[in-house]
């Protein structure tokens, strides 16, 4: 009976290392953060929407569909992401919407973009960019310089401008994998619970063993 | 396999809670004492595996192992996925809190199914244990591809296109569980042959 349970508590040993090593393999392996929740993000540069779609862990999602919804949750556009998982659409109208990615096999994912980050060109949705253009040429804002509209477009320009690597990196560096401490945290609360099963049964034994000693 | 929150109807969602408490529930019963520790050591597997993915084509996949998890654990396999699947949904984001149930039936009834269908096999016929435990492995997968055509049934409506889409991208995976499979059970049998014997 002893050996038996020598030879059984070096399993677990055995085991448990296992199961150790195969936390560092997968901390290890080259695409390790596995993707298997996707997400979207959005953002708005000029008069167009720009939104890129990964699994967790940083792969892109191809061909991916993406559905656009109006804030009444009525569907507005939808299209396929190309081979970096983006898909850009023009600003359909002045208001909030909901991107949703449809990645297949029930994965989905989705971004809200307020009505405050299209508010700088809720203005002129339509061509903003052109607009700058043809108001500089009229001949009243000439003469009396820039307008106040016309200055906001342009720092807005150049803002974008100015701000996509910025957005870029946001979007490179947003929401990797899984960390050492979520998996860690999952086995801990895994042996915690093992834990708790062994301390109830122990609980058990020893007021039988109580209850045993009285009688 | 996981499916994302957002996805289901109500009904379909409700009936995967239903399915999954029974599952559970009957799990529990079976999983006296001395089978809680390798239980929680194949918890602990299942919770890992899911980070081993495989790319293939548009979407992902990753290990499952919930054919070797049914194969040890038998209706053991239903509280050993729920726990995983529960700590898989709030440290990583898989799945999610309301597809807990319908996302554990898609894992969880095949590892139960496989058990009836290889677990005989592989404790009572050494000579063919080792196919036997590699089928469990690829059948277990090719199930929980099939589970995922019928939970998305009434919403993508096309069950055959659905399960054809999510078996086909879980062929590389299919063939590497069941080279897994073989191989614990194939070190099992050496090791510690009475884990198999139940």
């Amino acid at each position: 009976m002893k050996t038996f349970r020598d030879i059984n508590c070096h399993f677990w040993n055995r085991v448990l290392a296992g199961v150790a090593g195969l936390t560092v393999i997968c901390m290890l392996w080259p695409v390790s953060a596995a993707a298997h929740r996707v997400n979207i993000f959005a953002w708005v540069e000029g008069d167009m929407v720009h939104t890129q779609s990964k699994f967790r862990g940083g792969k892109r999602v191809k061909m991916g569909e993406v559905v656009v919804y109006d804030q009444d949750g009525k569907p507005l556009l939808s299209g396929k992401t190309d081979d970096q998982g983006e898909f850009s659409f023009k600003i359909p109208g002045e208001m909030s919407m909901k991107m949703v990615i449809k990645a297949g096999m029930g994965h989905q994912g989705e971004w809200t973009l307020p009505l405050e980050e299209l508010s700088g060109v809720s203005g002129s949705t339509a061509e903003p960019a052109t607009a700058v253009m043809k108001t500089s040429e009229t001949p009243d804002t000439a003469k009396s310089g820039i307008n106040s509209e016309e200055f906001r477009r342009m720092v807005e320009k150049i803002l974008d401008q100015k701000l996509k690597p910025v957005i870029g990196l946001l979007v490179e560096t947003r929401k990797e994998g899984p960390t050492l401490s979520d998996i860690l945290g999952g086995i801990g609360y895994i042996l915690g619970l093992m834990g708790l099963a062994a301390y109830m049964h122990f609980r058990r034994k020893s007021a039988e063993i109580g209850t045993g000693k009285k009688d | 396999m996981h499916i994302s929150e957002g996805i289901l109807s109500g009904p379909v969602l409700i009936s995967g809670v239903a399915l999954a408490a029974a599952g559970t529930a009957i799990g529990l019963k079976k999983l006296d004492y001395e089978r809680i520790p390798r239980a929680a050591i194949f918890s602990a597997a299942f919770f890992v595996a899911s980070l081993i993915h495989v790319p293939v084509g548009p979407s992902s996949v990753h290990l499952i192992l919930n054919g070797i998890v049914g194969l040890i654990l038998g209706w053991g396999a239903f509280p050993v996925i729920l726990v995983a699947l529960v700590l898989q949904a709030v440290f990583f984001q898989f799945g999610g809190i309301t597809t807990l149930g319908v996302n554990t039936m898609i894992m969880a009834l095949p590892a139960v199914f496989c058990y009836y269908l290889f677990g005989s096999l592989v404790r009572k016929r050494p000579r063919i244990a080792l196919p036997a435990a590699f089928a469990c492995g690829i059948f277990s997968v090719f199930f929980a591809g099939i589970m995922v055509g019928l939970a998305l049934i009434f919403t993508e409506e096309n069950f055959l296109k659905v399960s054809y889409l999510v078996v086909a991208a879980h062929i590389p995976v299919m063939i590497i569980e069941g080279f897994i499979t073989a191989f614990c059970v194939a070190f099992l049998g050496k090791v510690q042959p009475d884990m198999l014997q139940r």
